[in-house]
């Protein structure tokens, strides 16, 4: 699978920063930020494909980031990653549109199966829109010749 | 958005739209859509039955697990069977609205058990010593309601103090948030890895001393410091002890996992609470509390104040024996000074044993070197103080004290009715102060005239002696414990020499196989742990760090008091002793078999019975079973109703036009298959190419010869289950199809009168492969049905499958091996789908059962070797 943008927004700097390092060994272009106030300024002015974020941080939490989120780019998929196992929220997640809702610690090679599953996804619904696109054009154009 | 997405919706609603050719990419773009959707509810499923496989071996309770082992798990099969509900939603939209209020229901039923929490029975944050008794260790911790007991009840002379209770305990913990933190961290971290439990250890401690004690609380505990100064009529300091509440389960003792502070003043009293109360957090208190499966929630950290007795003398004494429920003799352990050094094991203490016949007496008295001795500063604090020639050789009691000593010890336990563990401190007058005492847990000895050395062993004998901390045997090699951080280098298995027998050793037991020190006796704490793990213990070795080598591998008889050169087999099988499992019918053991109730039973097992339906899905399970079924009848229908040719069922041609159709769900063809055959070579299937090649392996040799009995059976099954009349089923099953993709493949097959399904996924991700075989039915008497089953079954299990079976019905799943050993096993199921057909017929016939099993396992033994 071609390369694609994943933002990881964690308050844990630690954690974060090895996983980043882990990520881009795996020829991921991954970037980080640490609160879900951070993470929506970066989605203004960058390409993301994939948001994986933890749920409970300072300042705004996970599921209210990903409200946020899912409202102004309902096309980026995000996946939750957290050490809060906790079913309420899991399902609160999931019904506002979370791809996944995964527990640290989580295994590397699974979270990049993750990516990759979100991905394709995401690519599945950008190529309809394409296409709805196309059509959109070409059931205009005769009309406006008339 | 919202309109362009509808406008979407209506334009790719195949039910009303025919299809049109100008539509060819959207259309498949849209079964893309479809399969991908299909594929990521398949590898839910996967994911949810993985974790209810470890659920049904963490209930077996040989192995520990923690509280966040049961949360994750719960959680992340909630996720997975949410995951499977909202796929199978897209595949059909509004058809399986039902099963949303049955998630719920299960869910809830889930959470209330997970959030269940112990409930205090009082809100008042300090109680005085006087207030208590043995009833009141929810308030007080079992140390200081014990202790209370003591001085009200039997009326023992104990220090005056108070209690800071398990409700001031939660009001510290929720006014710092301090809870879930502690669960998030706990979370994240492996259990079995020292080094994470290490540094998590230290983040907790440093997290809880850095907390702030609520106003509230302060005052409280300032008021009852007040009070107590005017009890004793002037200053005080007092000693600070952990009790516990929570710890005081059947056969576990907590010892010496918490800390405790001596001789406070005032001014540091605040700081000292918090580090009782960080001491919760120790390596060897996370470690004991996981390996005997208690939550950290349910631990309240009680904090006794108690005013400081500056001891002469003070010790531990136990009112039997703790290695041998034969010996009833009264042990009382003495050093000089403060009795700490008889409980952390690092000084060597005198021993005084009394008889209760013929009448109550000392009978022995051990009296050794006492190097040196904890005494109290005046303003605060304890110092360590070298002795002198004559107080280090003099005995630390006089012989009318340990007669007292003994009575006290007679009085507590026939009191409680059981035997004490009783810790106390004598005062610059004499007067004996009770600063503890709680059940003392004897262990079962065996044949006690055993203990005789065999001479056959005595040249391998290093050494000899000591004192048996923690009876039994064991053997490996020689881990010499020094500082602190050696606790993460110690190797599963080792046998721990240490000099002193600290209570930080604690945390390495679960991996030891046996512990020699050189200083402590069976008093201490570390003896105490030893014996509940069942962890063979011989103390008071002297010059064991030296005379034993980093490595060399030795056997340690703790019950005979010998160490061994090498292994000796025979010493470790009759110890008798064995490692208790310590995990069945604790808490966390407890919550994991009532969360499983809802999640692990499958009732859903006949798709074609009525009761396959969402109302009777009442585990996550159920629901998983049936929307697994559901999703595939979907996939299947979709495709095959649907008039679009690159995607309409094809009929396999191999040499010949074969009774086996296949669909193609995304990217299982070569090349686009064209008319209505598709040819072997333009498969392109991983799954479905190994079964195939393990289809066509061996030939047949025809149905089997079988007795009139079994065609009498075969026959009468024929006229009366429907199942096996044409056109009744759903049209699934009436040919044998292949549903297929890259890396998937589901076959549903009917050959000979039983049914079965494969269904596999095998790519480069090993942990997402399964290979999943059902099967069901035969033509022949449930008698002979049931026999082949089981006959499979064993069949399976040789290959590794986890096999169930309900009825005449057969579950098996393979998982997470790599690509090259799944297309094997693959290749093998074809092998068996097409040689166990109408085996049912010979299944009474033991001559032919064994000659088809036999030539199963030769063939299969072939393909093994083959390629």
């Amino acid at each position: 699978m071609e390369g694609f943008n994943v933002l990881f927004v964690d308050d844990e700097v630690d954690f974060l920063e090895t996983l980043l390092k882990r990520m881009k060994k795996r020829q991921l272009n991954a970037f980080g930020v640490n609160s879900g106030e951070d993470a929506l300024a970066y989605l203004k002015d960058h390409v993301v494909d994939i948001v994986v974020m933890d749920v409970r941080m300072p300042g705004m939490d996970g599921i209210e980031t990903l409200r946020k989120i899912k409202k102004t780019n309902p096309l980026l998929e995000v996946i939750m990653l957290t050490g809060h196992a906790c079913l309420e929220i899991a399902r609160e997640g999931m019904e506002v549109g979370a791809f996944d809702y995964l527990m640290k610690p989580i295994n590397i090679d699974e979270l990049l199966y993750k990516l990759q599953d979100a991905f394709k996804k995401k690519s599945i619904q950008m190529e309809k829109i394409k296409h709805l696109e196309e059509v959109m054009i070409s059931s205009k154009l005769p009309q406006s010749d008339d | 958005m919202k309109k362009i997405r509808n406008f979407f919706k209506s334009l790719f609603s195949f039910d009303t739209q025919p299809e049109e050719p100008e539509n060819i990419e959207e259309l498949r773009v849209a079964f893309r859509e479809r399969y991908h959707n299909f594929k990521l509810l398949l590898s839910a499923n996967n994911r949810s039955l993985e974790v209810m496989a470890e659920m049904e071996q963490a209930l077996q309770g040989d192995r520990t697990f923690s509280m966040s082992f049961v949360r994750s798990s719960a959680t992340s099969i909630s996720v997975n069977v949410f995951r499977m509900i909202q796929s199978l939603q897209q595949l059909a939209p509004d058809k399986y609205a039902e099963l949303d209020a049955r998630f719920v229901t299960i869910e809830q039923s889930v959470n209330a058990i997970l959030k269940q929490t112990r409930t205090l029975p009082t809100g008042r944050l300090i109680l005085p010593l006087n207030a208590l008794d043995k009833d009141m260790a929810e308030v007080a911790g079992s140390k200081m309601a014990n202790l209370g007991e003591v001085k009200n009840r039997i009326h023992l002379k104990v220090p005056a103090g108070f209690v800071i209770t398990s409700s001031a305990f939660k009001r510290f913990m929720d006014y710092n948030s301090l809870q879930v933190e502690i669960d998030r961290k706990l979370q994240s971290i492996d259990s079995d890895d020292i080094e994470d439990l290490y540094s998590f250890s230290a983040e907790i401690q440093q997290l809880v001393i850095r907390s702030r004690i609520p106003d509230d609380l302060e005052a409280a505990i300032s008021g009852a410091w007040e009070d107590l100064e005017a009890e004793s009529g002037g200053k005080i300091t007092v000693a600070l002890r952990s009790s516990a509440l929570g710890e005081d389960a059947e056969g576990s003792s907590f010892a010496g996992q918490y800390r405790s502070e001596l001789n406070v003043s005032f001014e540091h009293v605040f700081q000292a609470y918090k580090e009782v109360i960080a001491s919760k957090y120790s390596l060897q208190a996370i470690t004991y509390r996981m390996n005997k499966g208690f939550r950290d929630e349910d631990i309240l950290m009680c904090v006794g104040c108690l005013v400081m007795v500056d001891a002469v003398s003070g010790g531990v004494t136990y009112s039997r024996s703790p290695v041998s429920n034969r010996d009833d003799s009264i042990f009382i352990n003495a050093v000089w000074g403060l009795p700490k050094s008889v409980v952390d094991g690092s000084v060597a203490c005198d021993l005084f044993v009394a008889s209760r016949q013929p009448q109550l007496s000392i009978v022995r008295k051990d009296i050794c070197l006492k190097e040196r001795k904890f005494v109290c500063y005046p303003q605060e604090g304890v110092c360590r103080m070298d002795l002198t020639d004559e107080e280090s050789t003099r005995p630390c009691l006089t012989d009318d004290q340990a007669q007292q000593l003994a009575e006290i010890a007679v009085r507590i336990e026939n009191h409680y009715g059981m035997a004490q563990d009783i810790e106390w401190a004598i005062a610059g007058s004499g007067a004996i102060h009770i600063l503890q005492s709680r059940p003392l847990k004897q262990i079962h000895s065996g044949e006690t005239e055993d203990t005789a050395i065999d001479p056959e062993l005595k040249k391998l004998l290093i050494v000899g002696g000591g004192i048996t901390a923690s009876p039994g045997a064991g053997s490996g090699p020689v881990y010499l414990g020094d500082r602190g951080v050696d606790v993460l280098a110690f190797p599963e298995g080792a046998v721990l020499v240490a000099r002193q027998a600290l209570p930080r050793w604690a945390s390495l037991l679960t991996r030891a196989s046996a512990v020699i020190t050189e200083q402590g006796g069976f008093a201490g704490h570390l003896a105490n742990v030893a014996r509940e793990f069942g962890v063979p213990a011989l103390f008071g070795i002297p010059d064991a760090a030296t005379i034993l080598k980093q490595g060399q591998v030795i056997t340690v008889d703790a019950s005979r008091q010998a160490v061994y050169d090498g292994l000796v087999p025979v010493l470790l099988s009759d110890t008798g002793v064995s490692k208790t499992c310590l995990m069945k019918g604790s808490p966390v053991h407890e919550i994991l078999k009532q969360v499983s109730q809802h999640i692990i039973p499958l009732h859903l097992l006949d798709p074609d019975s009525r009761e396959f339906c969402p109302a009777k899905c009442s585990t996550f399970h159920d629901i998983t079973r049936f929307i697994h079924e559901k999703s595939v009848i979907e996939m299947f229908d979709f495709g095959k109703d649907h008039n679009f040719s690159e995607r309409s069922s094809k009929q396999l041609y191999y040499r010949v036009p074969m009774q086996w159709w296949v669909l193609n769900l995304d990217d299982g063809f070569k090349e686009e298959a064209q008319g209505k055959y598709v040819t072997l070579d333009n498969i392109d299937s991983i799954p479905m190419k190994s079964f195939w090649k393990g289809f066509v392996a061996i030939p047949w040799d025809g149905p089997p010869a079988m007795d009139r009995k079994g065609m009498m059976a075969v026959m009468y099954q024929s006229t009366t289950n429907t199942a096996l009349t044409p056109g009744v089923r759903s049209a699934y099953s009436e040919r044998n199809y292949f549903m297929i993709s890259r890396h998937y493949c589901s076959l549903s097959s009917r050959l000979g009168y039983h049914f079965s399904t494969i269904e596999a996924l095998i790519s480069e991700r090993p942990r997402e492969n399964y290979i999943s075989f059902q099967f069901k039915g035969g033509a022949a008497d449930t008698n002979r049905k049931l026999r082949r089953v089981h006959f499979i079954k064993d069949i399976l299990e040789e290959l590794g499958f986890r096999v169930e079976i309900k009825e005449d019905h057969l579950v098996s799943r393979l998982e997470n091996h790599d690509m090259a050993h799944m297309e094997k096993q693959m290749e093998i199921l074809g092998y068996l789908t097409l040689h166990t057909r109408q085996l049912d017929m010979i299944m009474t016939n033991p001559v032919s059962v064994n000659y088809y099993r036999n030539k199963l396992r030769k063939d299969i033994d072939t393909m093994k070797a083959g390629d």
